[in-house]
């Protein structure tokens, strides 16, 4: 028993671009790996670093938050206060361990389809030789 | 040198006016020479209160903890509350104040200056002296610490008794204060972030090592939120017994009240809740050190928040509780704020 570890990725998208950009995807019949979970967030500025975090502890190898560019925020500046919160949490988790790759963070506006895929392909990438993430995850 | 007379006129004048009504400062403790915080009322105890290097807690916790008193009592007492602060309880204050917990009218802060010095390490101090019975401890000449044991005074250099945080004070004068006892003397600090940086050199899996060595010894008694002036909030994400049942509060939403993580001490638990405090902390730690200092396993838990402050100071260029009327690190931000981390 070798086989790849498929790695989940739980994916907080910002409901006017980069969930619209899935959606996207999924309209020009574009492939990308299946391993992505989708939770559809009003603005990435709303995402705790605490949901992260959770994400982590109840199993998720990877975490990514996609949001609009900047300038383009719905909310005006959401999009602008989750980059700051964002930076510290990415500066943070390497700090304790865990590799820097397993969480990132991406702009991707309602047009940009072909880049929502070829950022969860390179994600998947990434991930599959890390293995499973068991520093923050809950075995009971 | 800070003078003591001094204080206490000025505590004693407060109390007797009745501009204040009461002054949190340090009094001896019961066991041996260390202070211990105390809530000072009535003019004729003003006498109780020292300061020496024992004065180790950060007050800013009770101006905290009376405020929530206040919240809970149906005639509170409206006058401001006096309080000693040193150079990092008043950055703490000045949180408070930016956050607006609190607002100006509420304290009258007593800043005291820690001048060249700092206060003491208990745990440093006591494995100095084999755990001889210290009979007295006050600041001596240029920050040195002197102790009396057995009758015979011994002199310690700053370097060796001092708390760490203090090595690395940068501001060891009170930011903000209504009087100010002492001198504002700009002290050569150590480095401030020596200790995170070897962390940081070490190799992924080492540091991983090291922190799970850490976090397993956690037993999450929550020593380190209880102590904490910043860990105000009346719901707190780990501990969802604590979370604000109000009489309105219907049986459904207490049901429905997200468990984010498991109580039990389990490592991946652990890291969460710690991970958790420090992100809250960013950007509000003042580096008081009080967490570290009741941690009952040891924990370097002020290496977390260490981390974010370099972060916070690297990155935004921002450092916590210099001034309350600047807006806080995360309800701000700038267009040329780092962003090479996003694709």
């Amino acid at each position: 028993m070798n086989s790849e570890h498929e790695p989940r990725i739980v994916a907080f998208l910002c409901k006017w671009c980069s969930s619209a950009g899935s959606d996207m995807a999924g309209v020009s019949r574009l492939e990308y790996p299946p391993n992505v979970i989708p939770i559809t967030v009003m603005c990435s500025g709303s995402v705790s670093p605490l949901y992260i975090l959770s994400a982590f502890n109840l199993g998720a190898d990877g975490v990514l938050v996609s949001g609009c560019h900047p300038g383009d925020c719905h909310y005006i500046k959401g999009n602008m206060y989750a980059r700051r919160r964002m930076a510290l949490l990415k500066e943070l988790l390497p700090y304790i361990g865990l590799e820097p790759e397993r969480f990132q963070m991406s702009w991707v506006s309602a047009a940009e389809g072909l880049k929502f895929t070829q950022i969860i392909k390179e994600f998947v990438e990434q991930l599959k030789p890390l293995g499973p993430q068991t520093q923050l995850r809950r075995y009971l | 040198m800070v003078d003591l007379e001094r204080i206490k006129d000025e505590a004693r004048r407060l109390l007797k006016e009745g501009e204040v009504r009461g002054v949190i400062g340090y009094v001896q403790g019961p066991k041996g020479v260390w202070a211990v915080p105390a809530l000072i009322q009535n003019p004729d105890d003003v006498d109780r209160l020292i300061w020496n290097p024992t004065c180790i807690h950060n007050l800013s916790l009770f101006v905290v903890e009376e405020k929530k008193d206040q919240a809970r009592q149906k005639e509170p007492d409206k006058r401001p509350l006096a309080v000693v602060v040193k150079g990092c309880d008043s950055r703490a204050i000045n949180v408070l104040l930016q956050e607006k917990f609190i607002e100006r009218e509420e304290v009258i802060l007593l800043g005291i200056s820690c001048e060249n010095s700092g206060v003491v390490d208990q745990k440093k101090l006591v494995s100095l002296l084999h755990g001889q019975k210290i009979e007295d401890i006050v600041y001596g000449d240029n920050g040195h610490i002197v102790v009396a044991i057995n009758g015979e005074r011994r002199v310690f250099a700053p370097d060796e008794v001092l708390a760490d945080r203090c090595l690395e004070c940068r501001a060891n004068f009170p930011v903000i204060s209504d009087y100010f006892f002492g001198e504002k003397i700009e002290r050569e600090s150590a480095p401030s972030f020596t200790q995170v940086e070897e962390i940081e050199k070490m190799r992924l899996e080492e540091r991983r090592r090291f922190w799970e060595k850490e976090m397993a010894r956690c037993l999450r008694c929550y020593a380190c939120r209880s102590v904490c002036p910043m860990c105000y909030c009346a719901e707190c994400v780990v501990d969802p017994i604590s979370f604000a049942v109000e009489p309105t509060t219907s049986a459904e939403e207490k049901a429905k009240k997200i468990k984010w993580i498991e109580k039990s001490p389990l490592l991946s638990e652990n890291f969460v809740y710690h991970l958790v405090r420090a992100i809250h902390l960013a950007g509000r730690c003042v580096d008081c050190g009080e967490c570290e200092r009741v941690c009952p396993e040891g924990i370097p838990i002020r290496l977390l928040n260490k981390k974010l402050e370099r972060e916070a100071l690297r990155l935004f260029n921002y450092v916590a509780g210099m001034d309350s009327q600047a807006p806080s690190l995360f309800s701000t931000f700038k267009e040329t704020d780092p962003e090479d981390f996003i694709r």
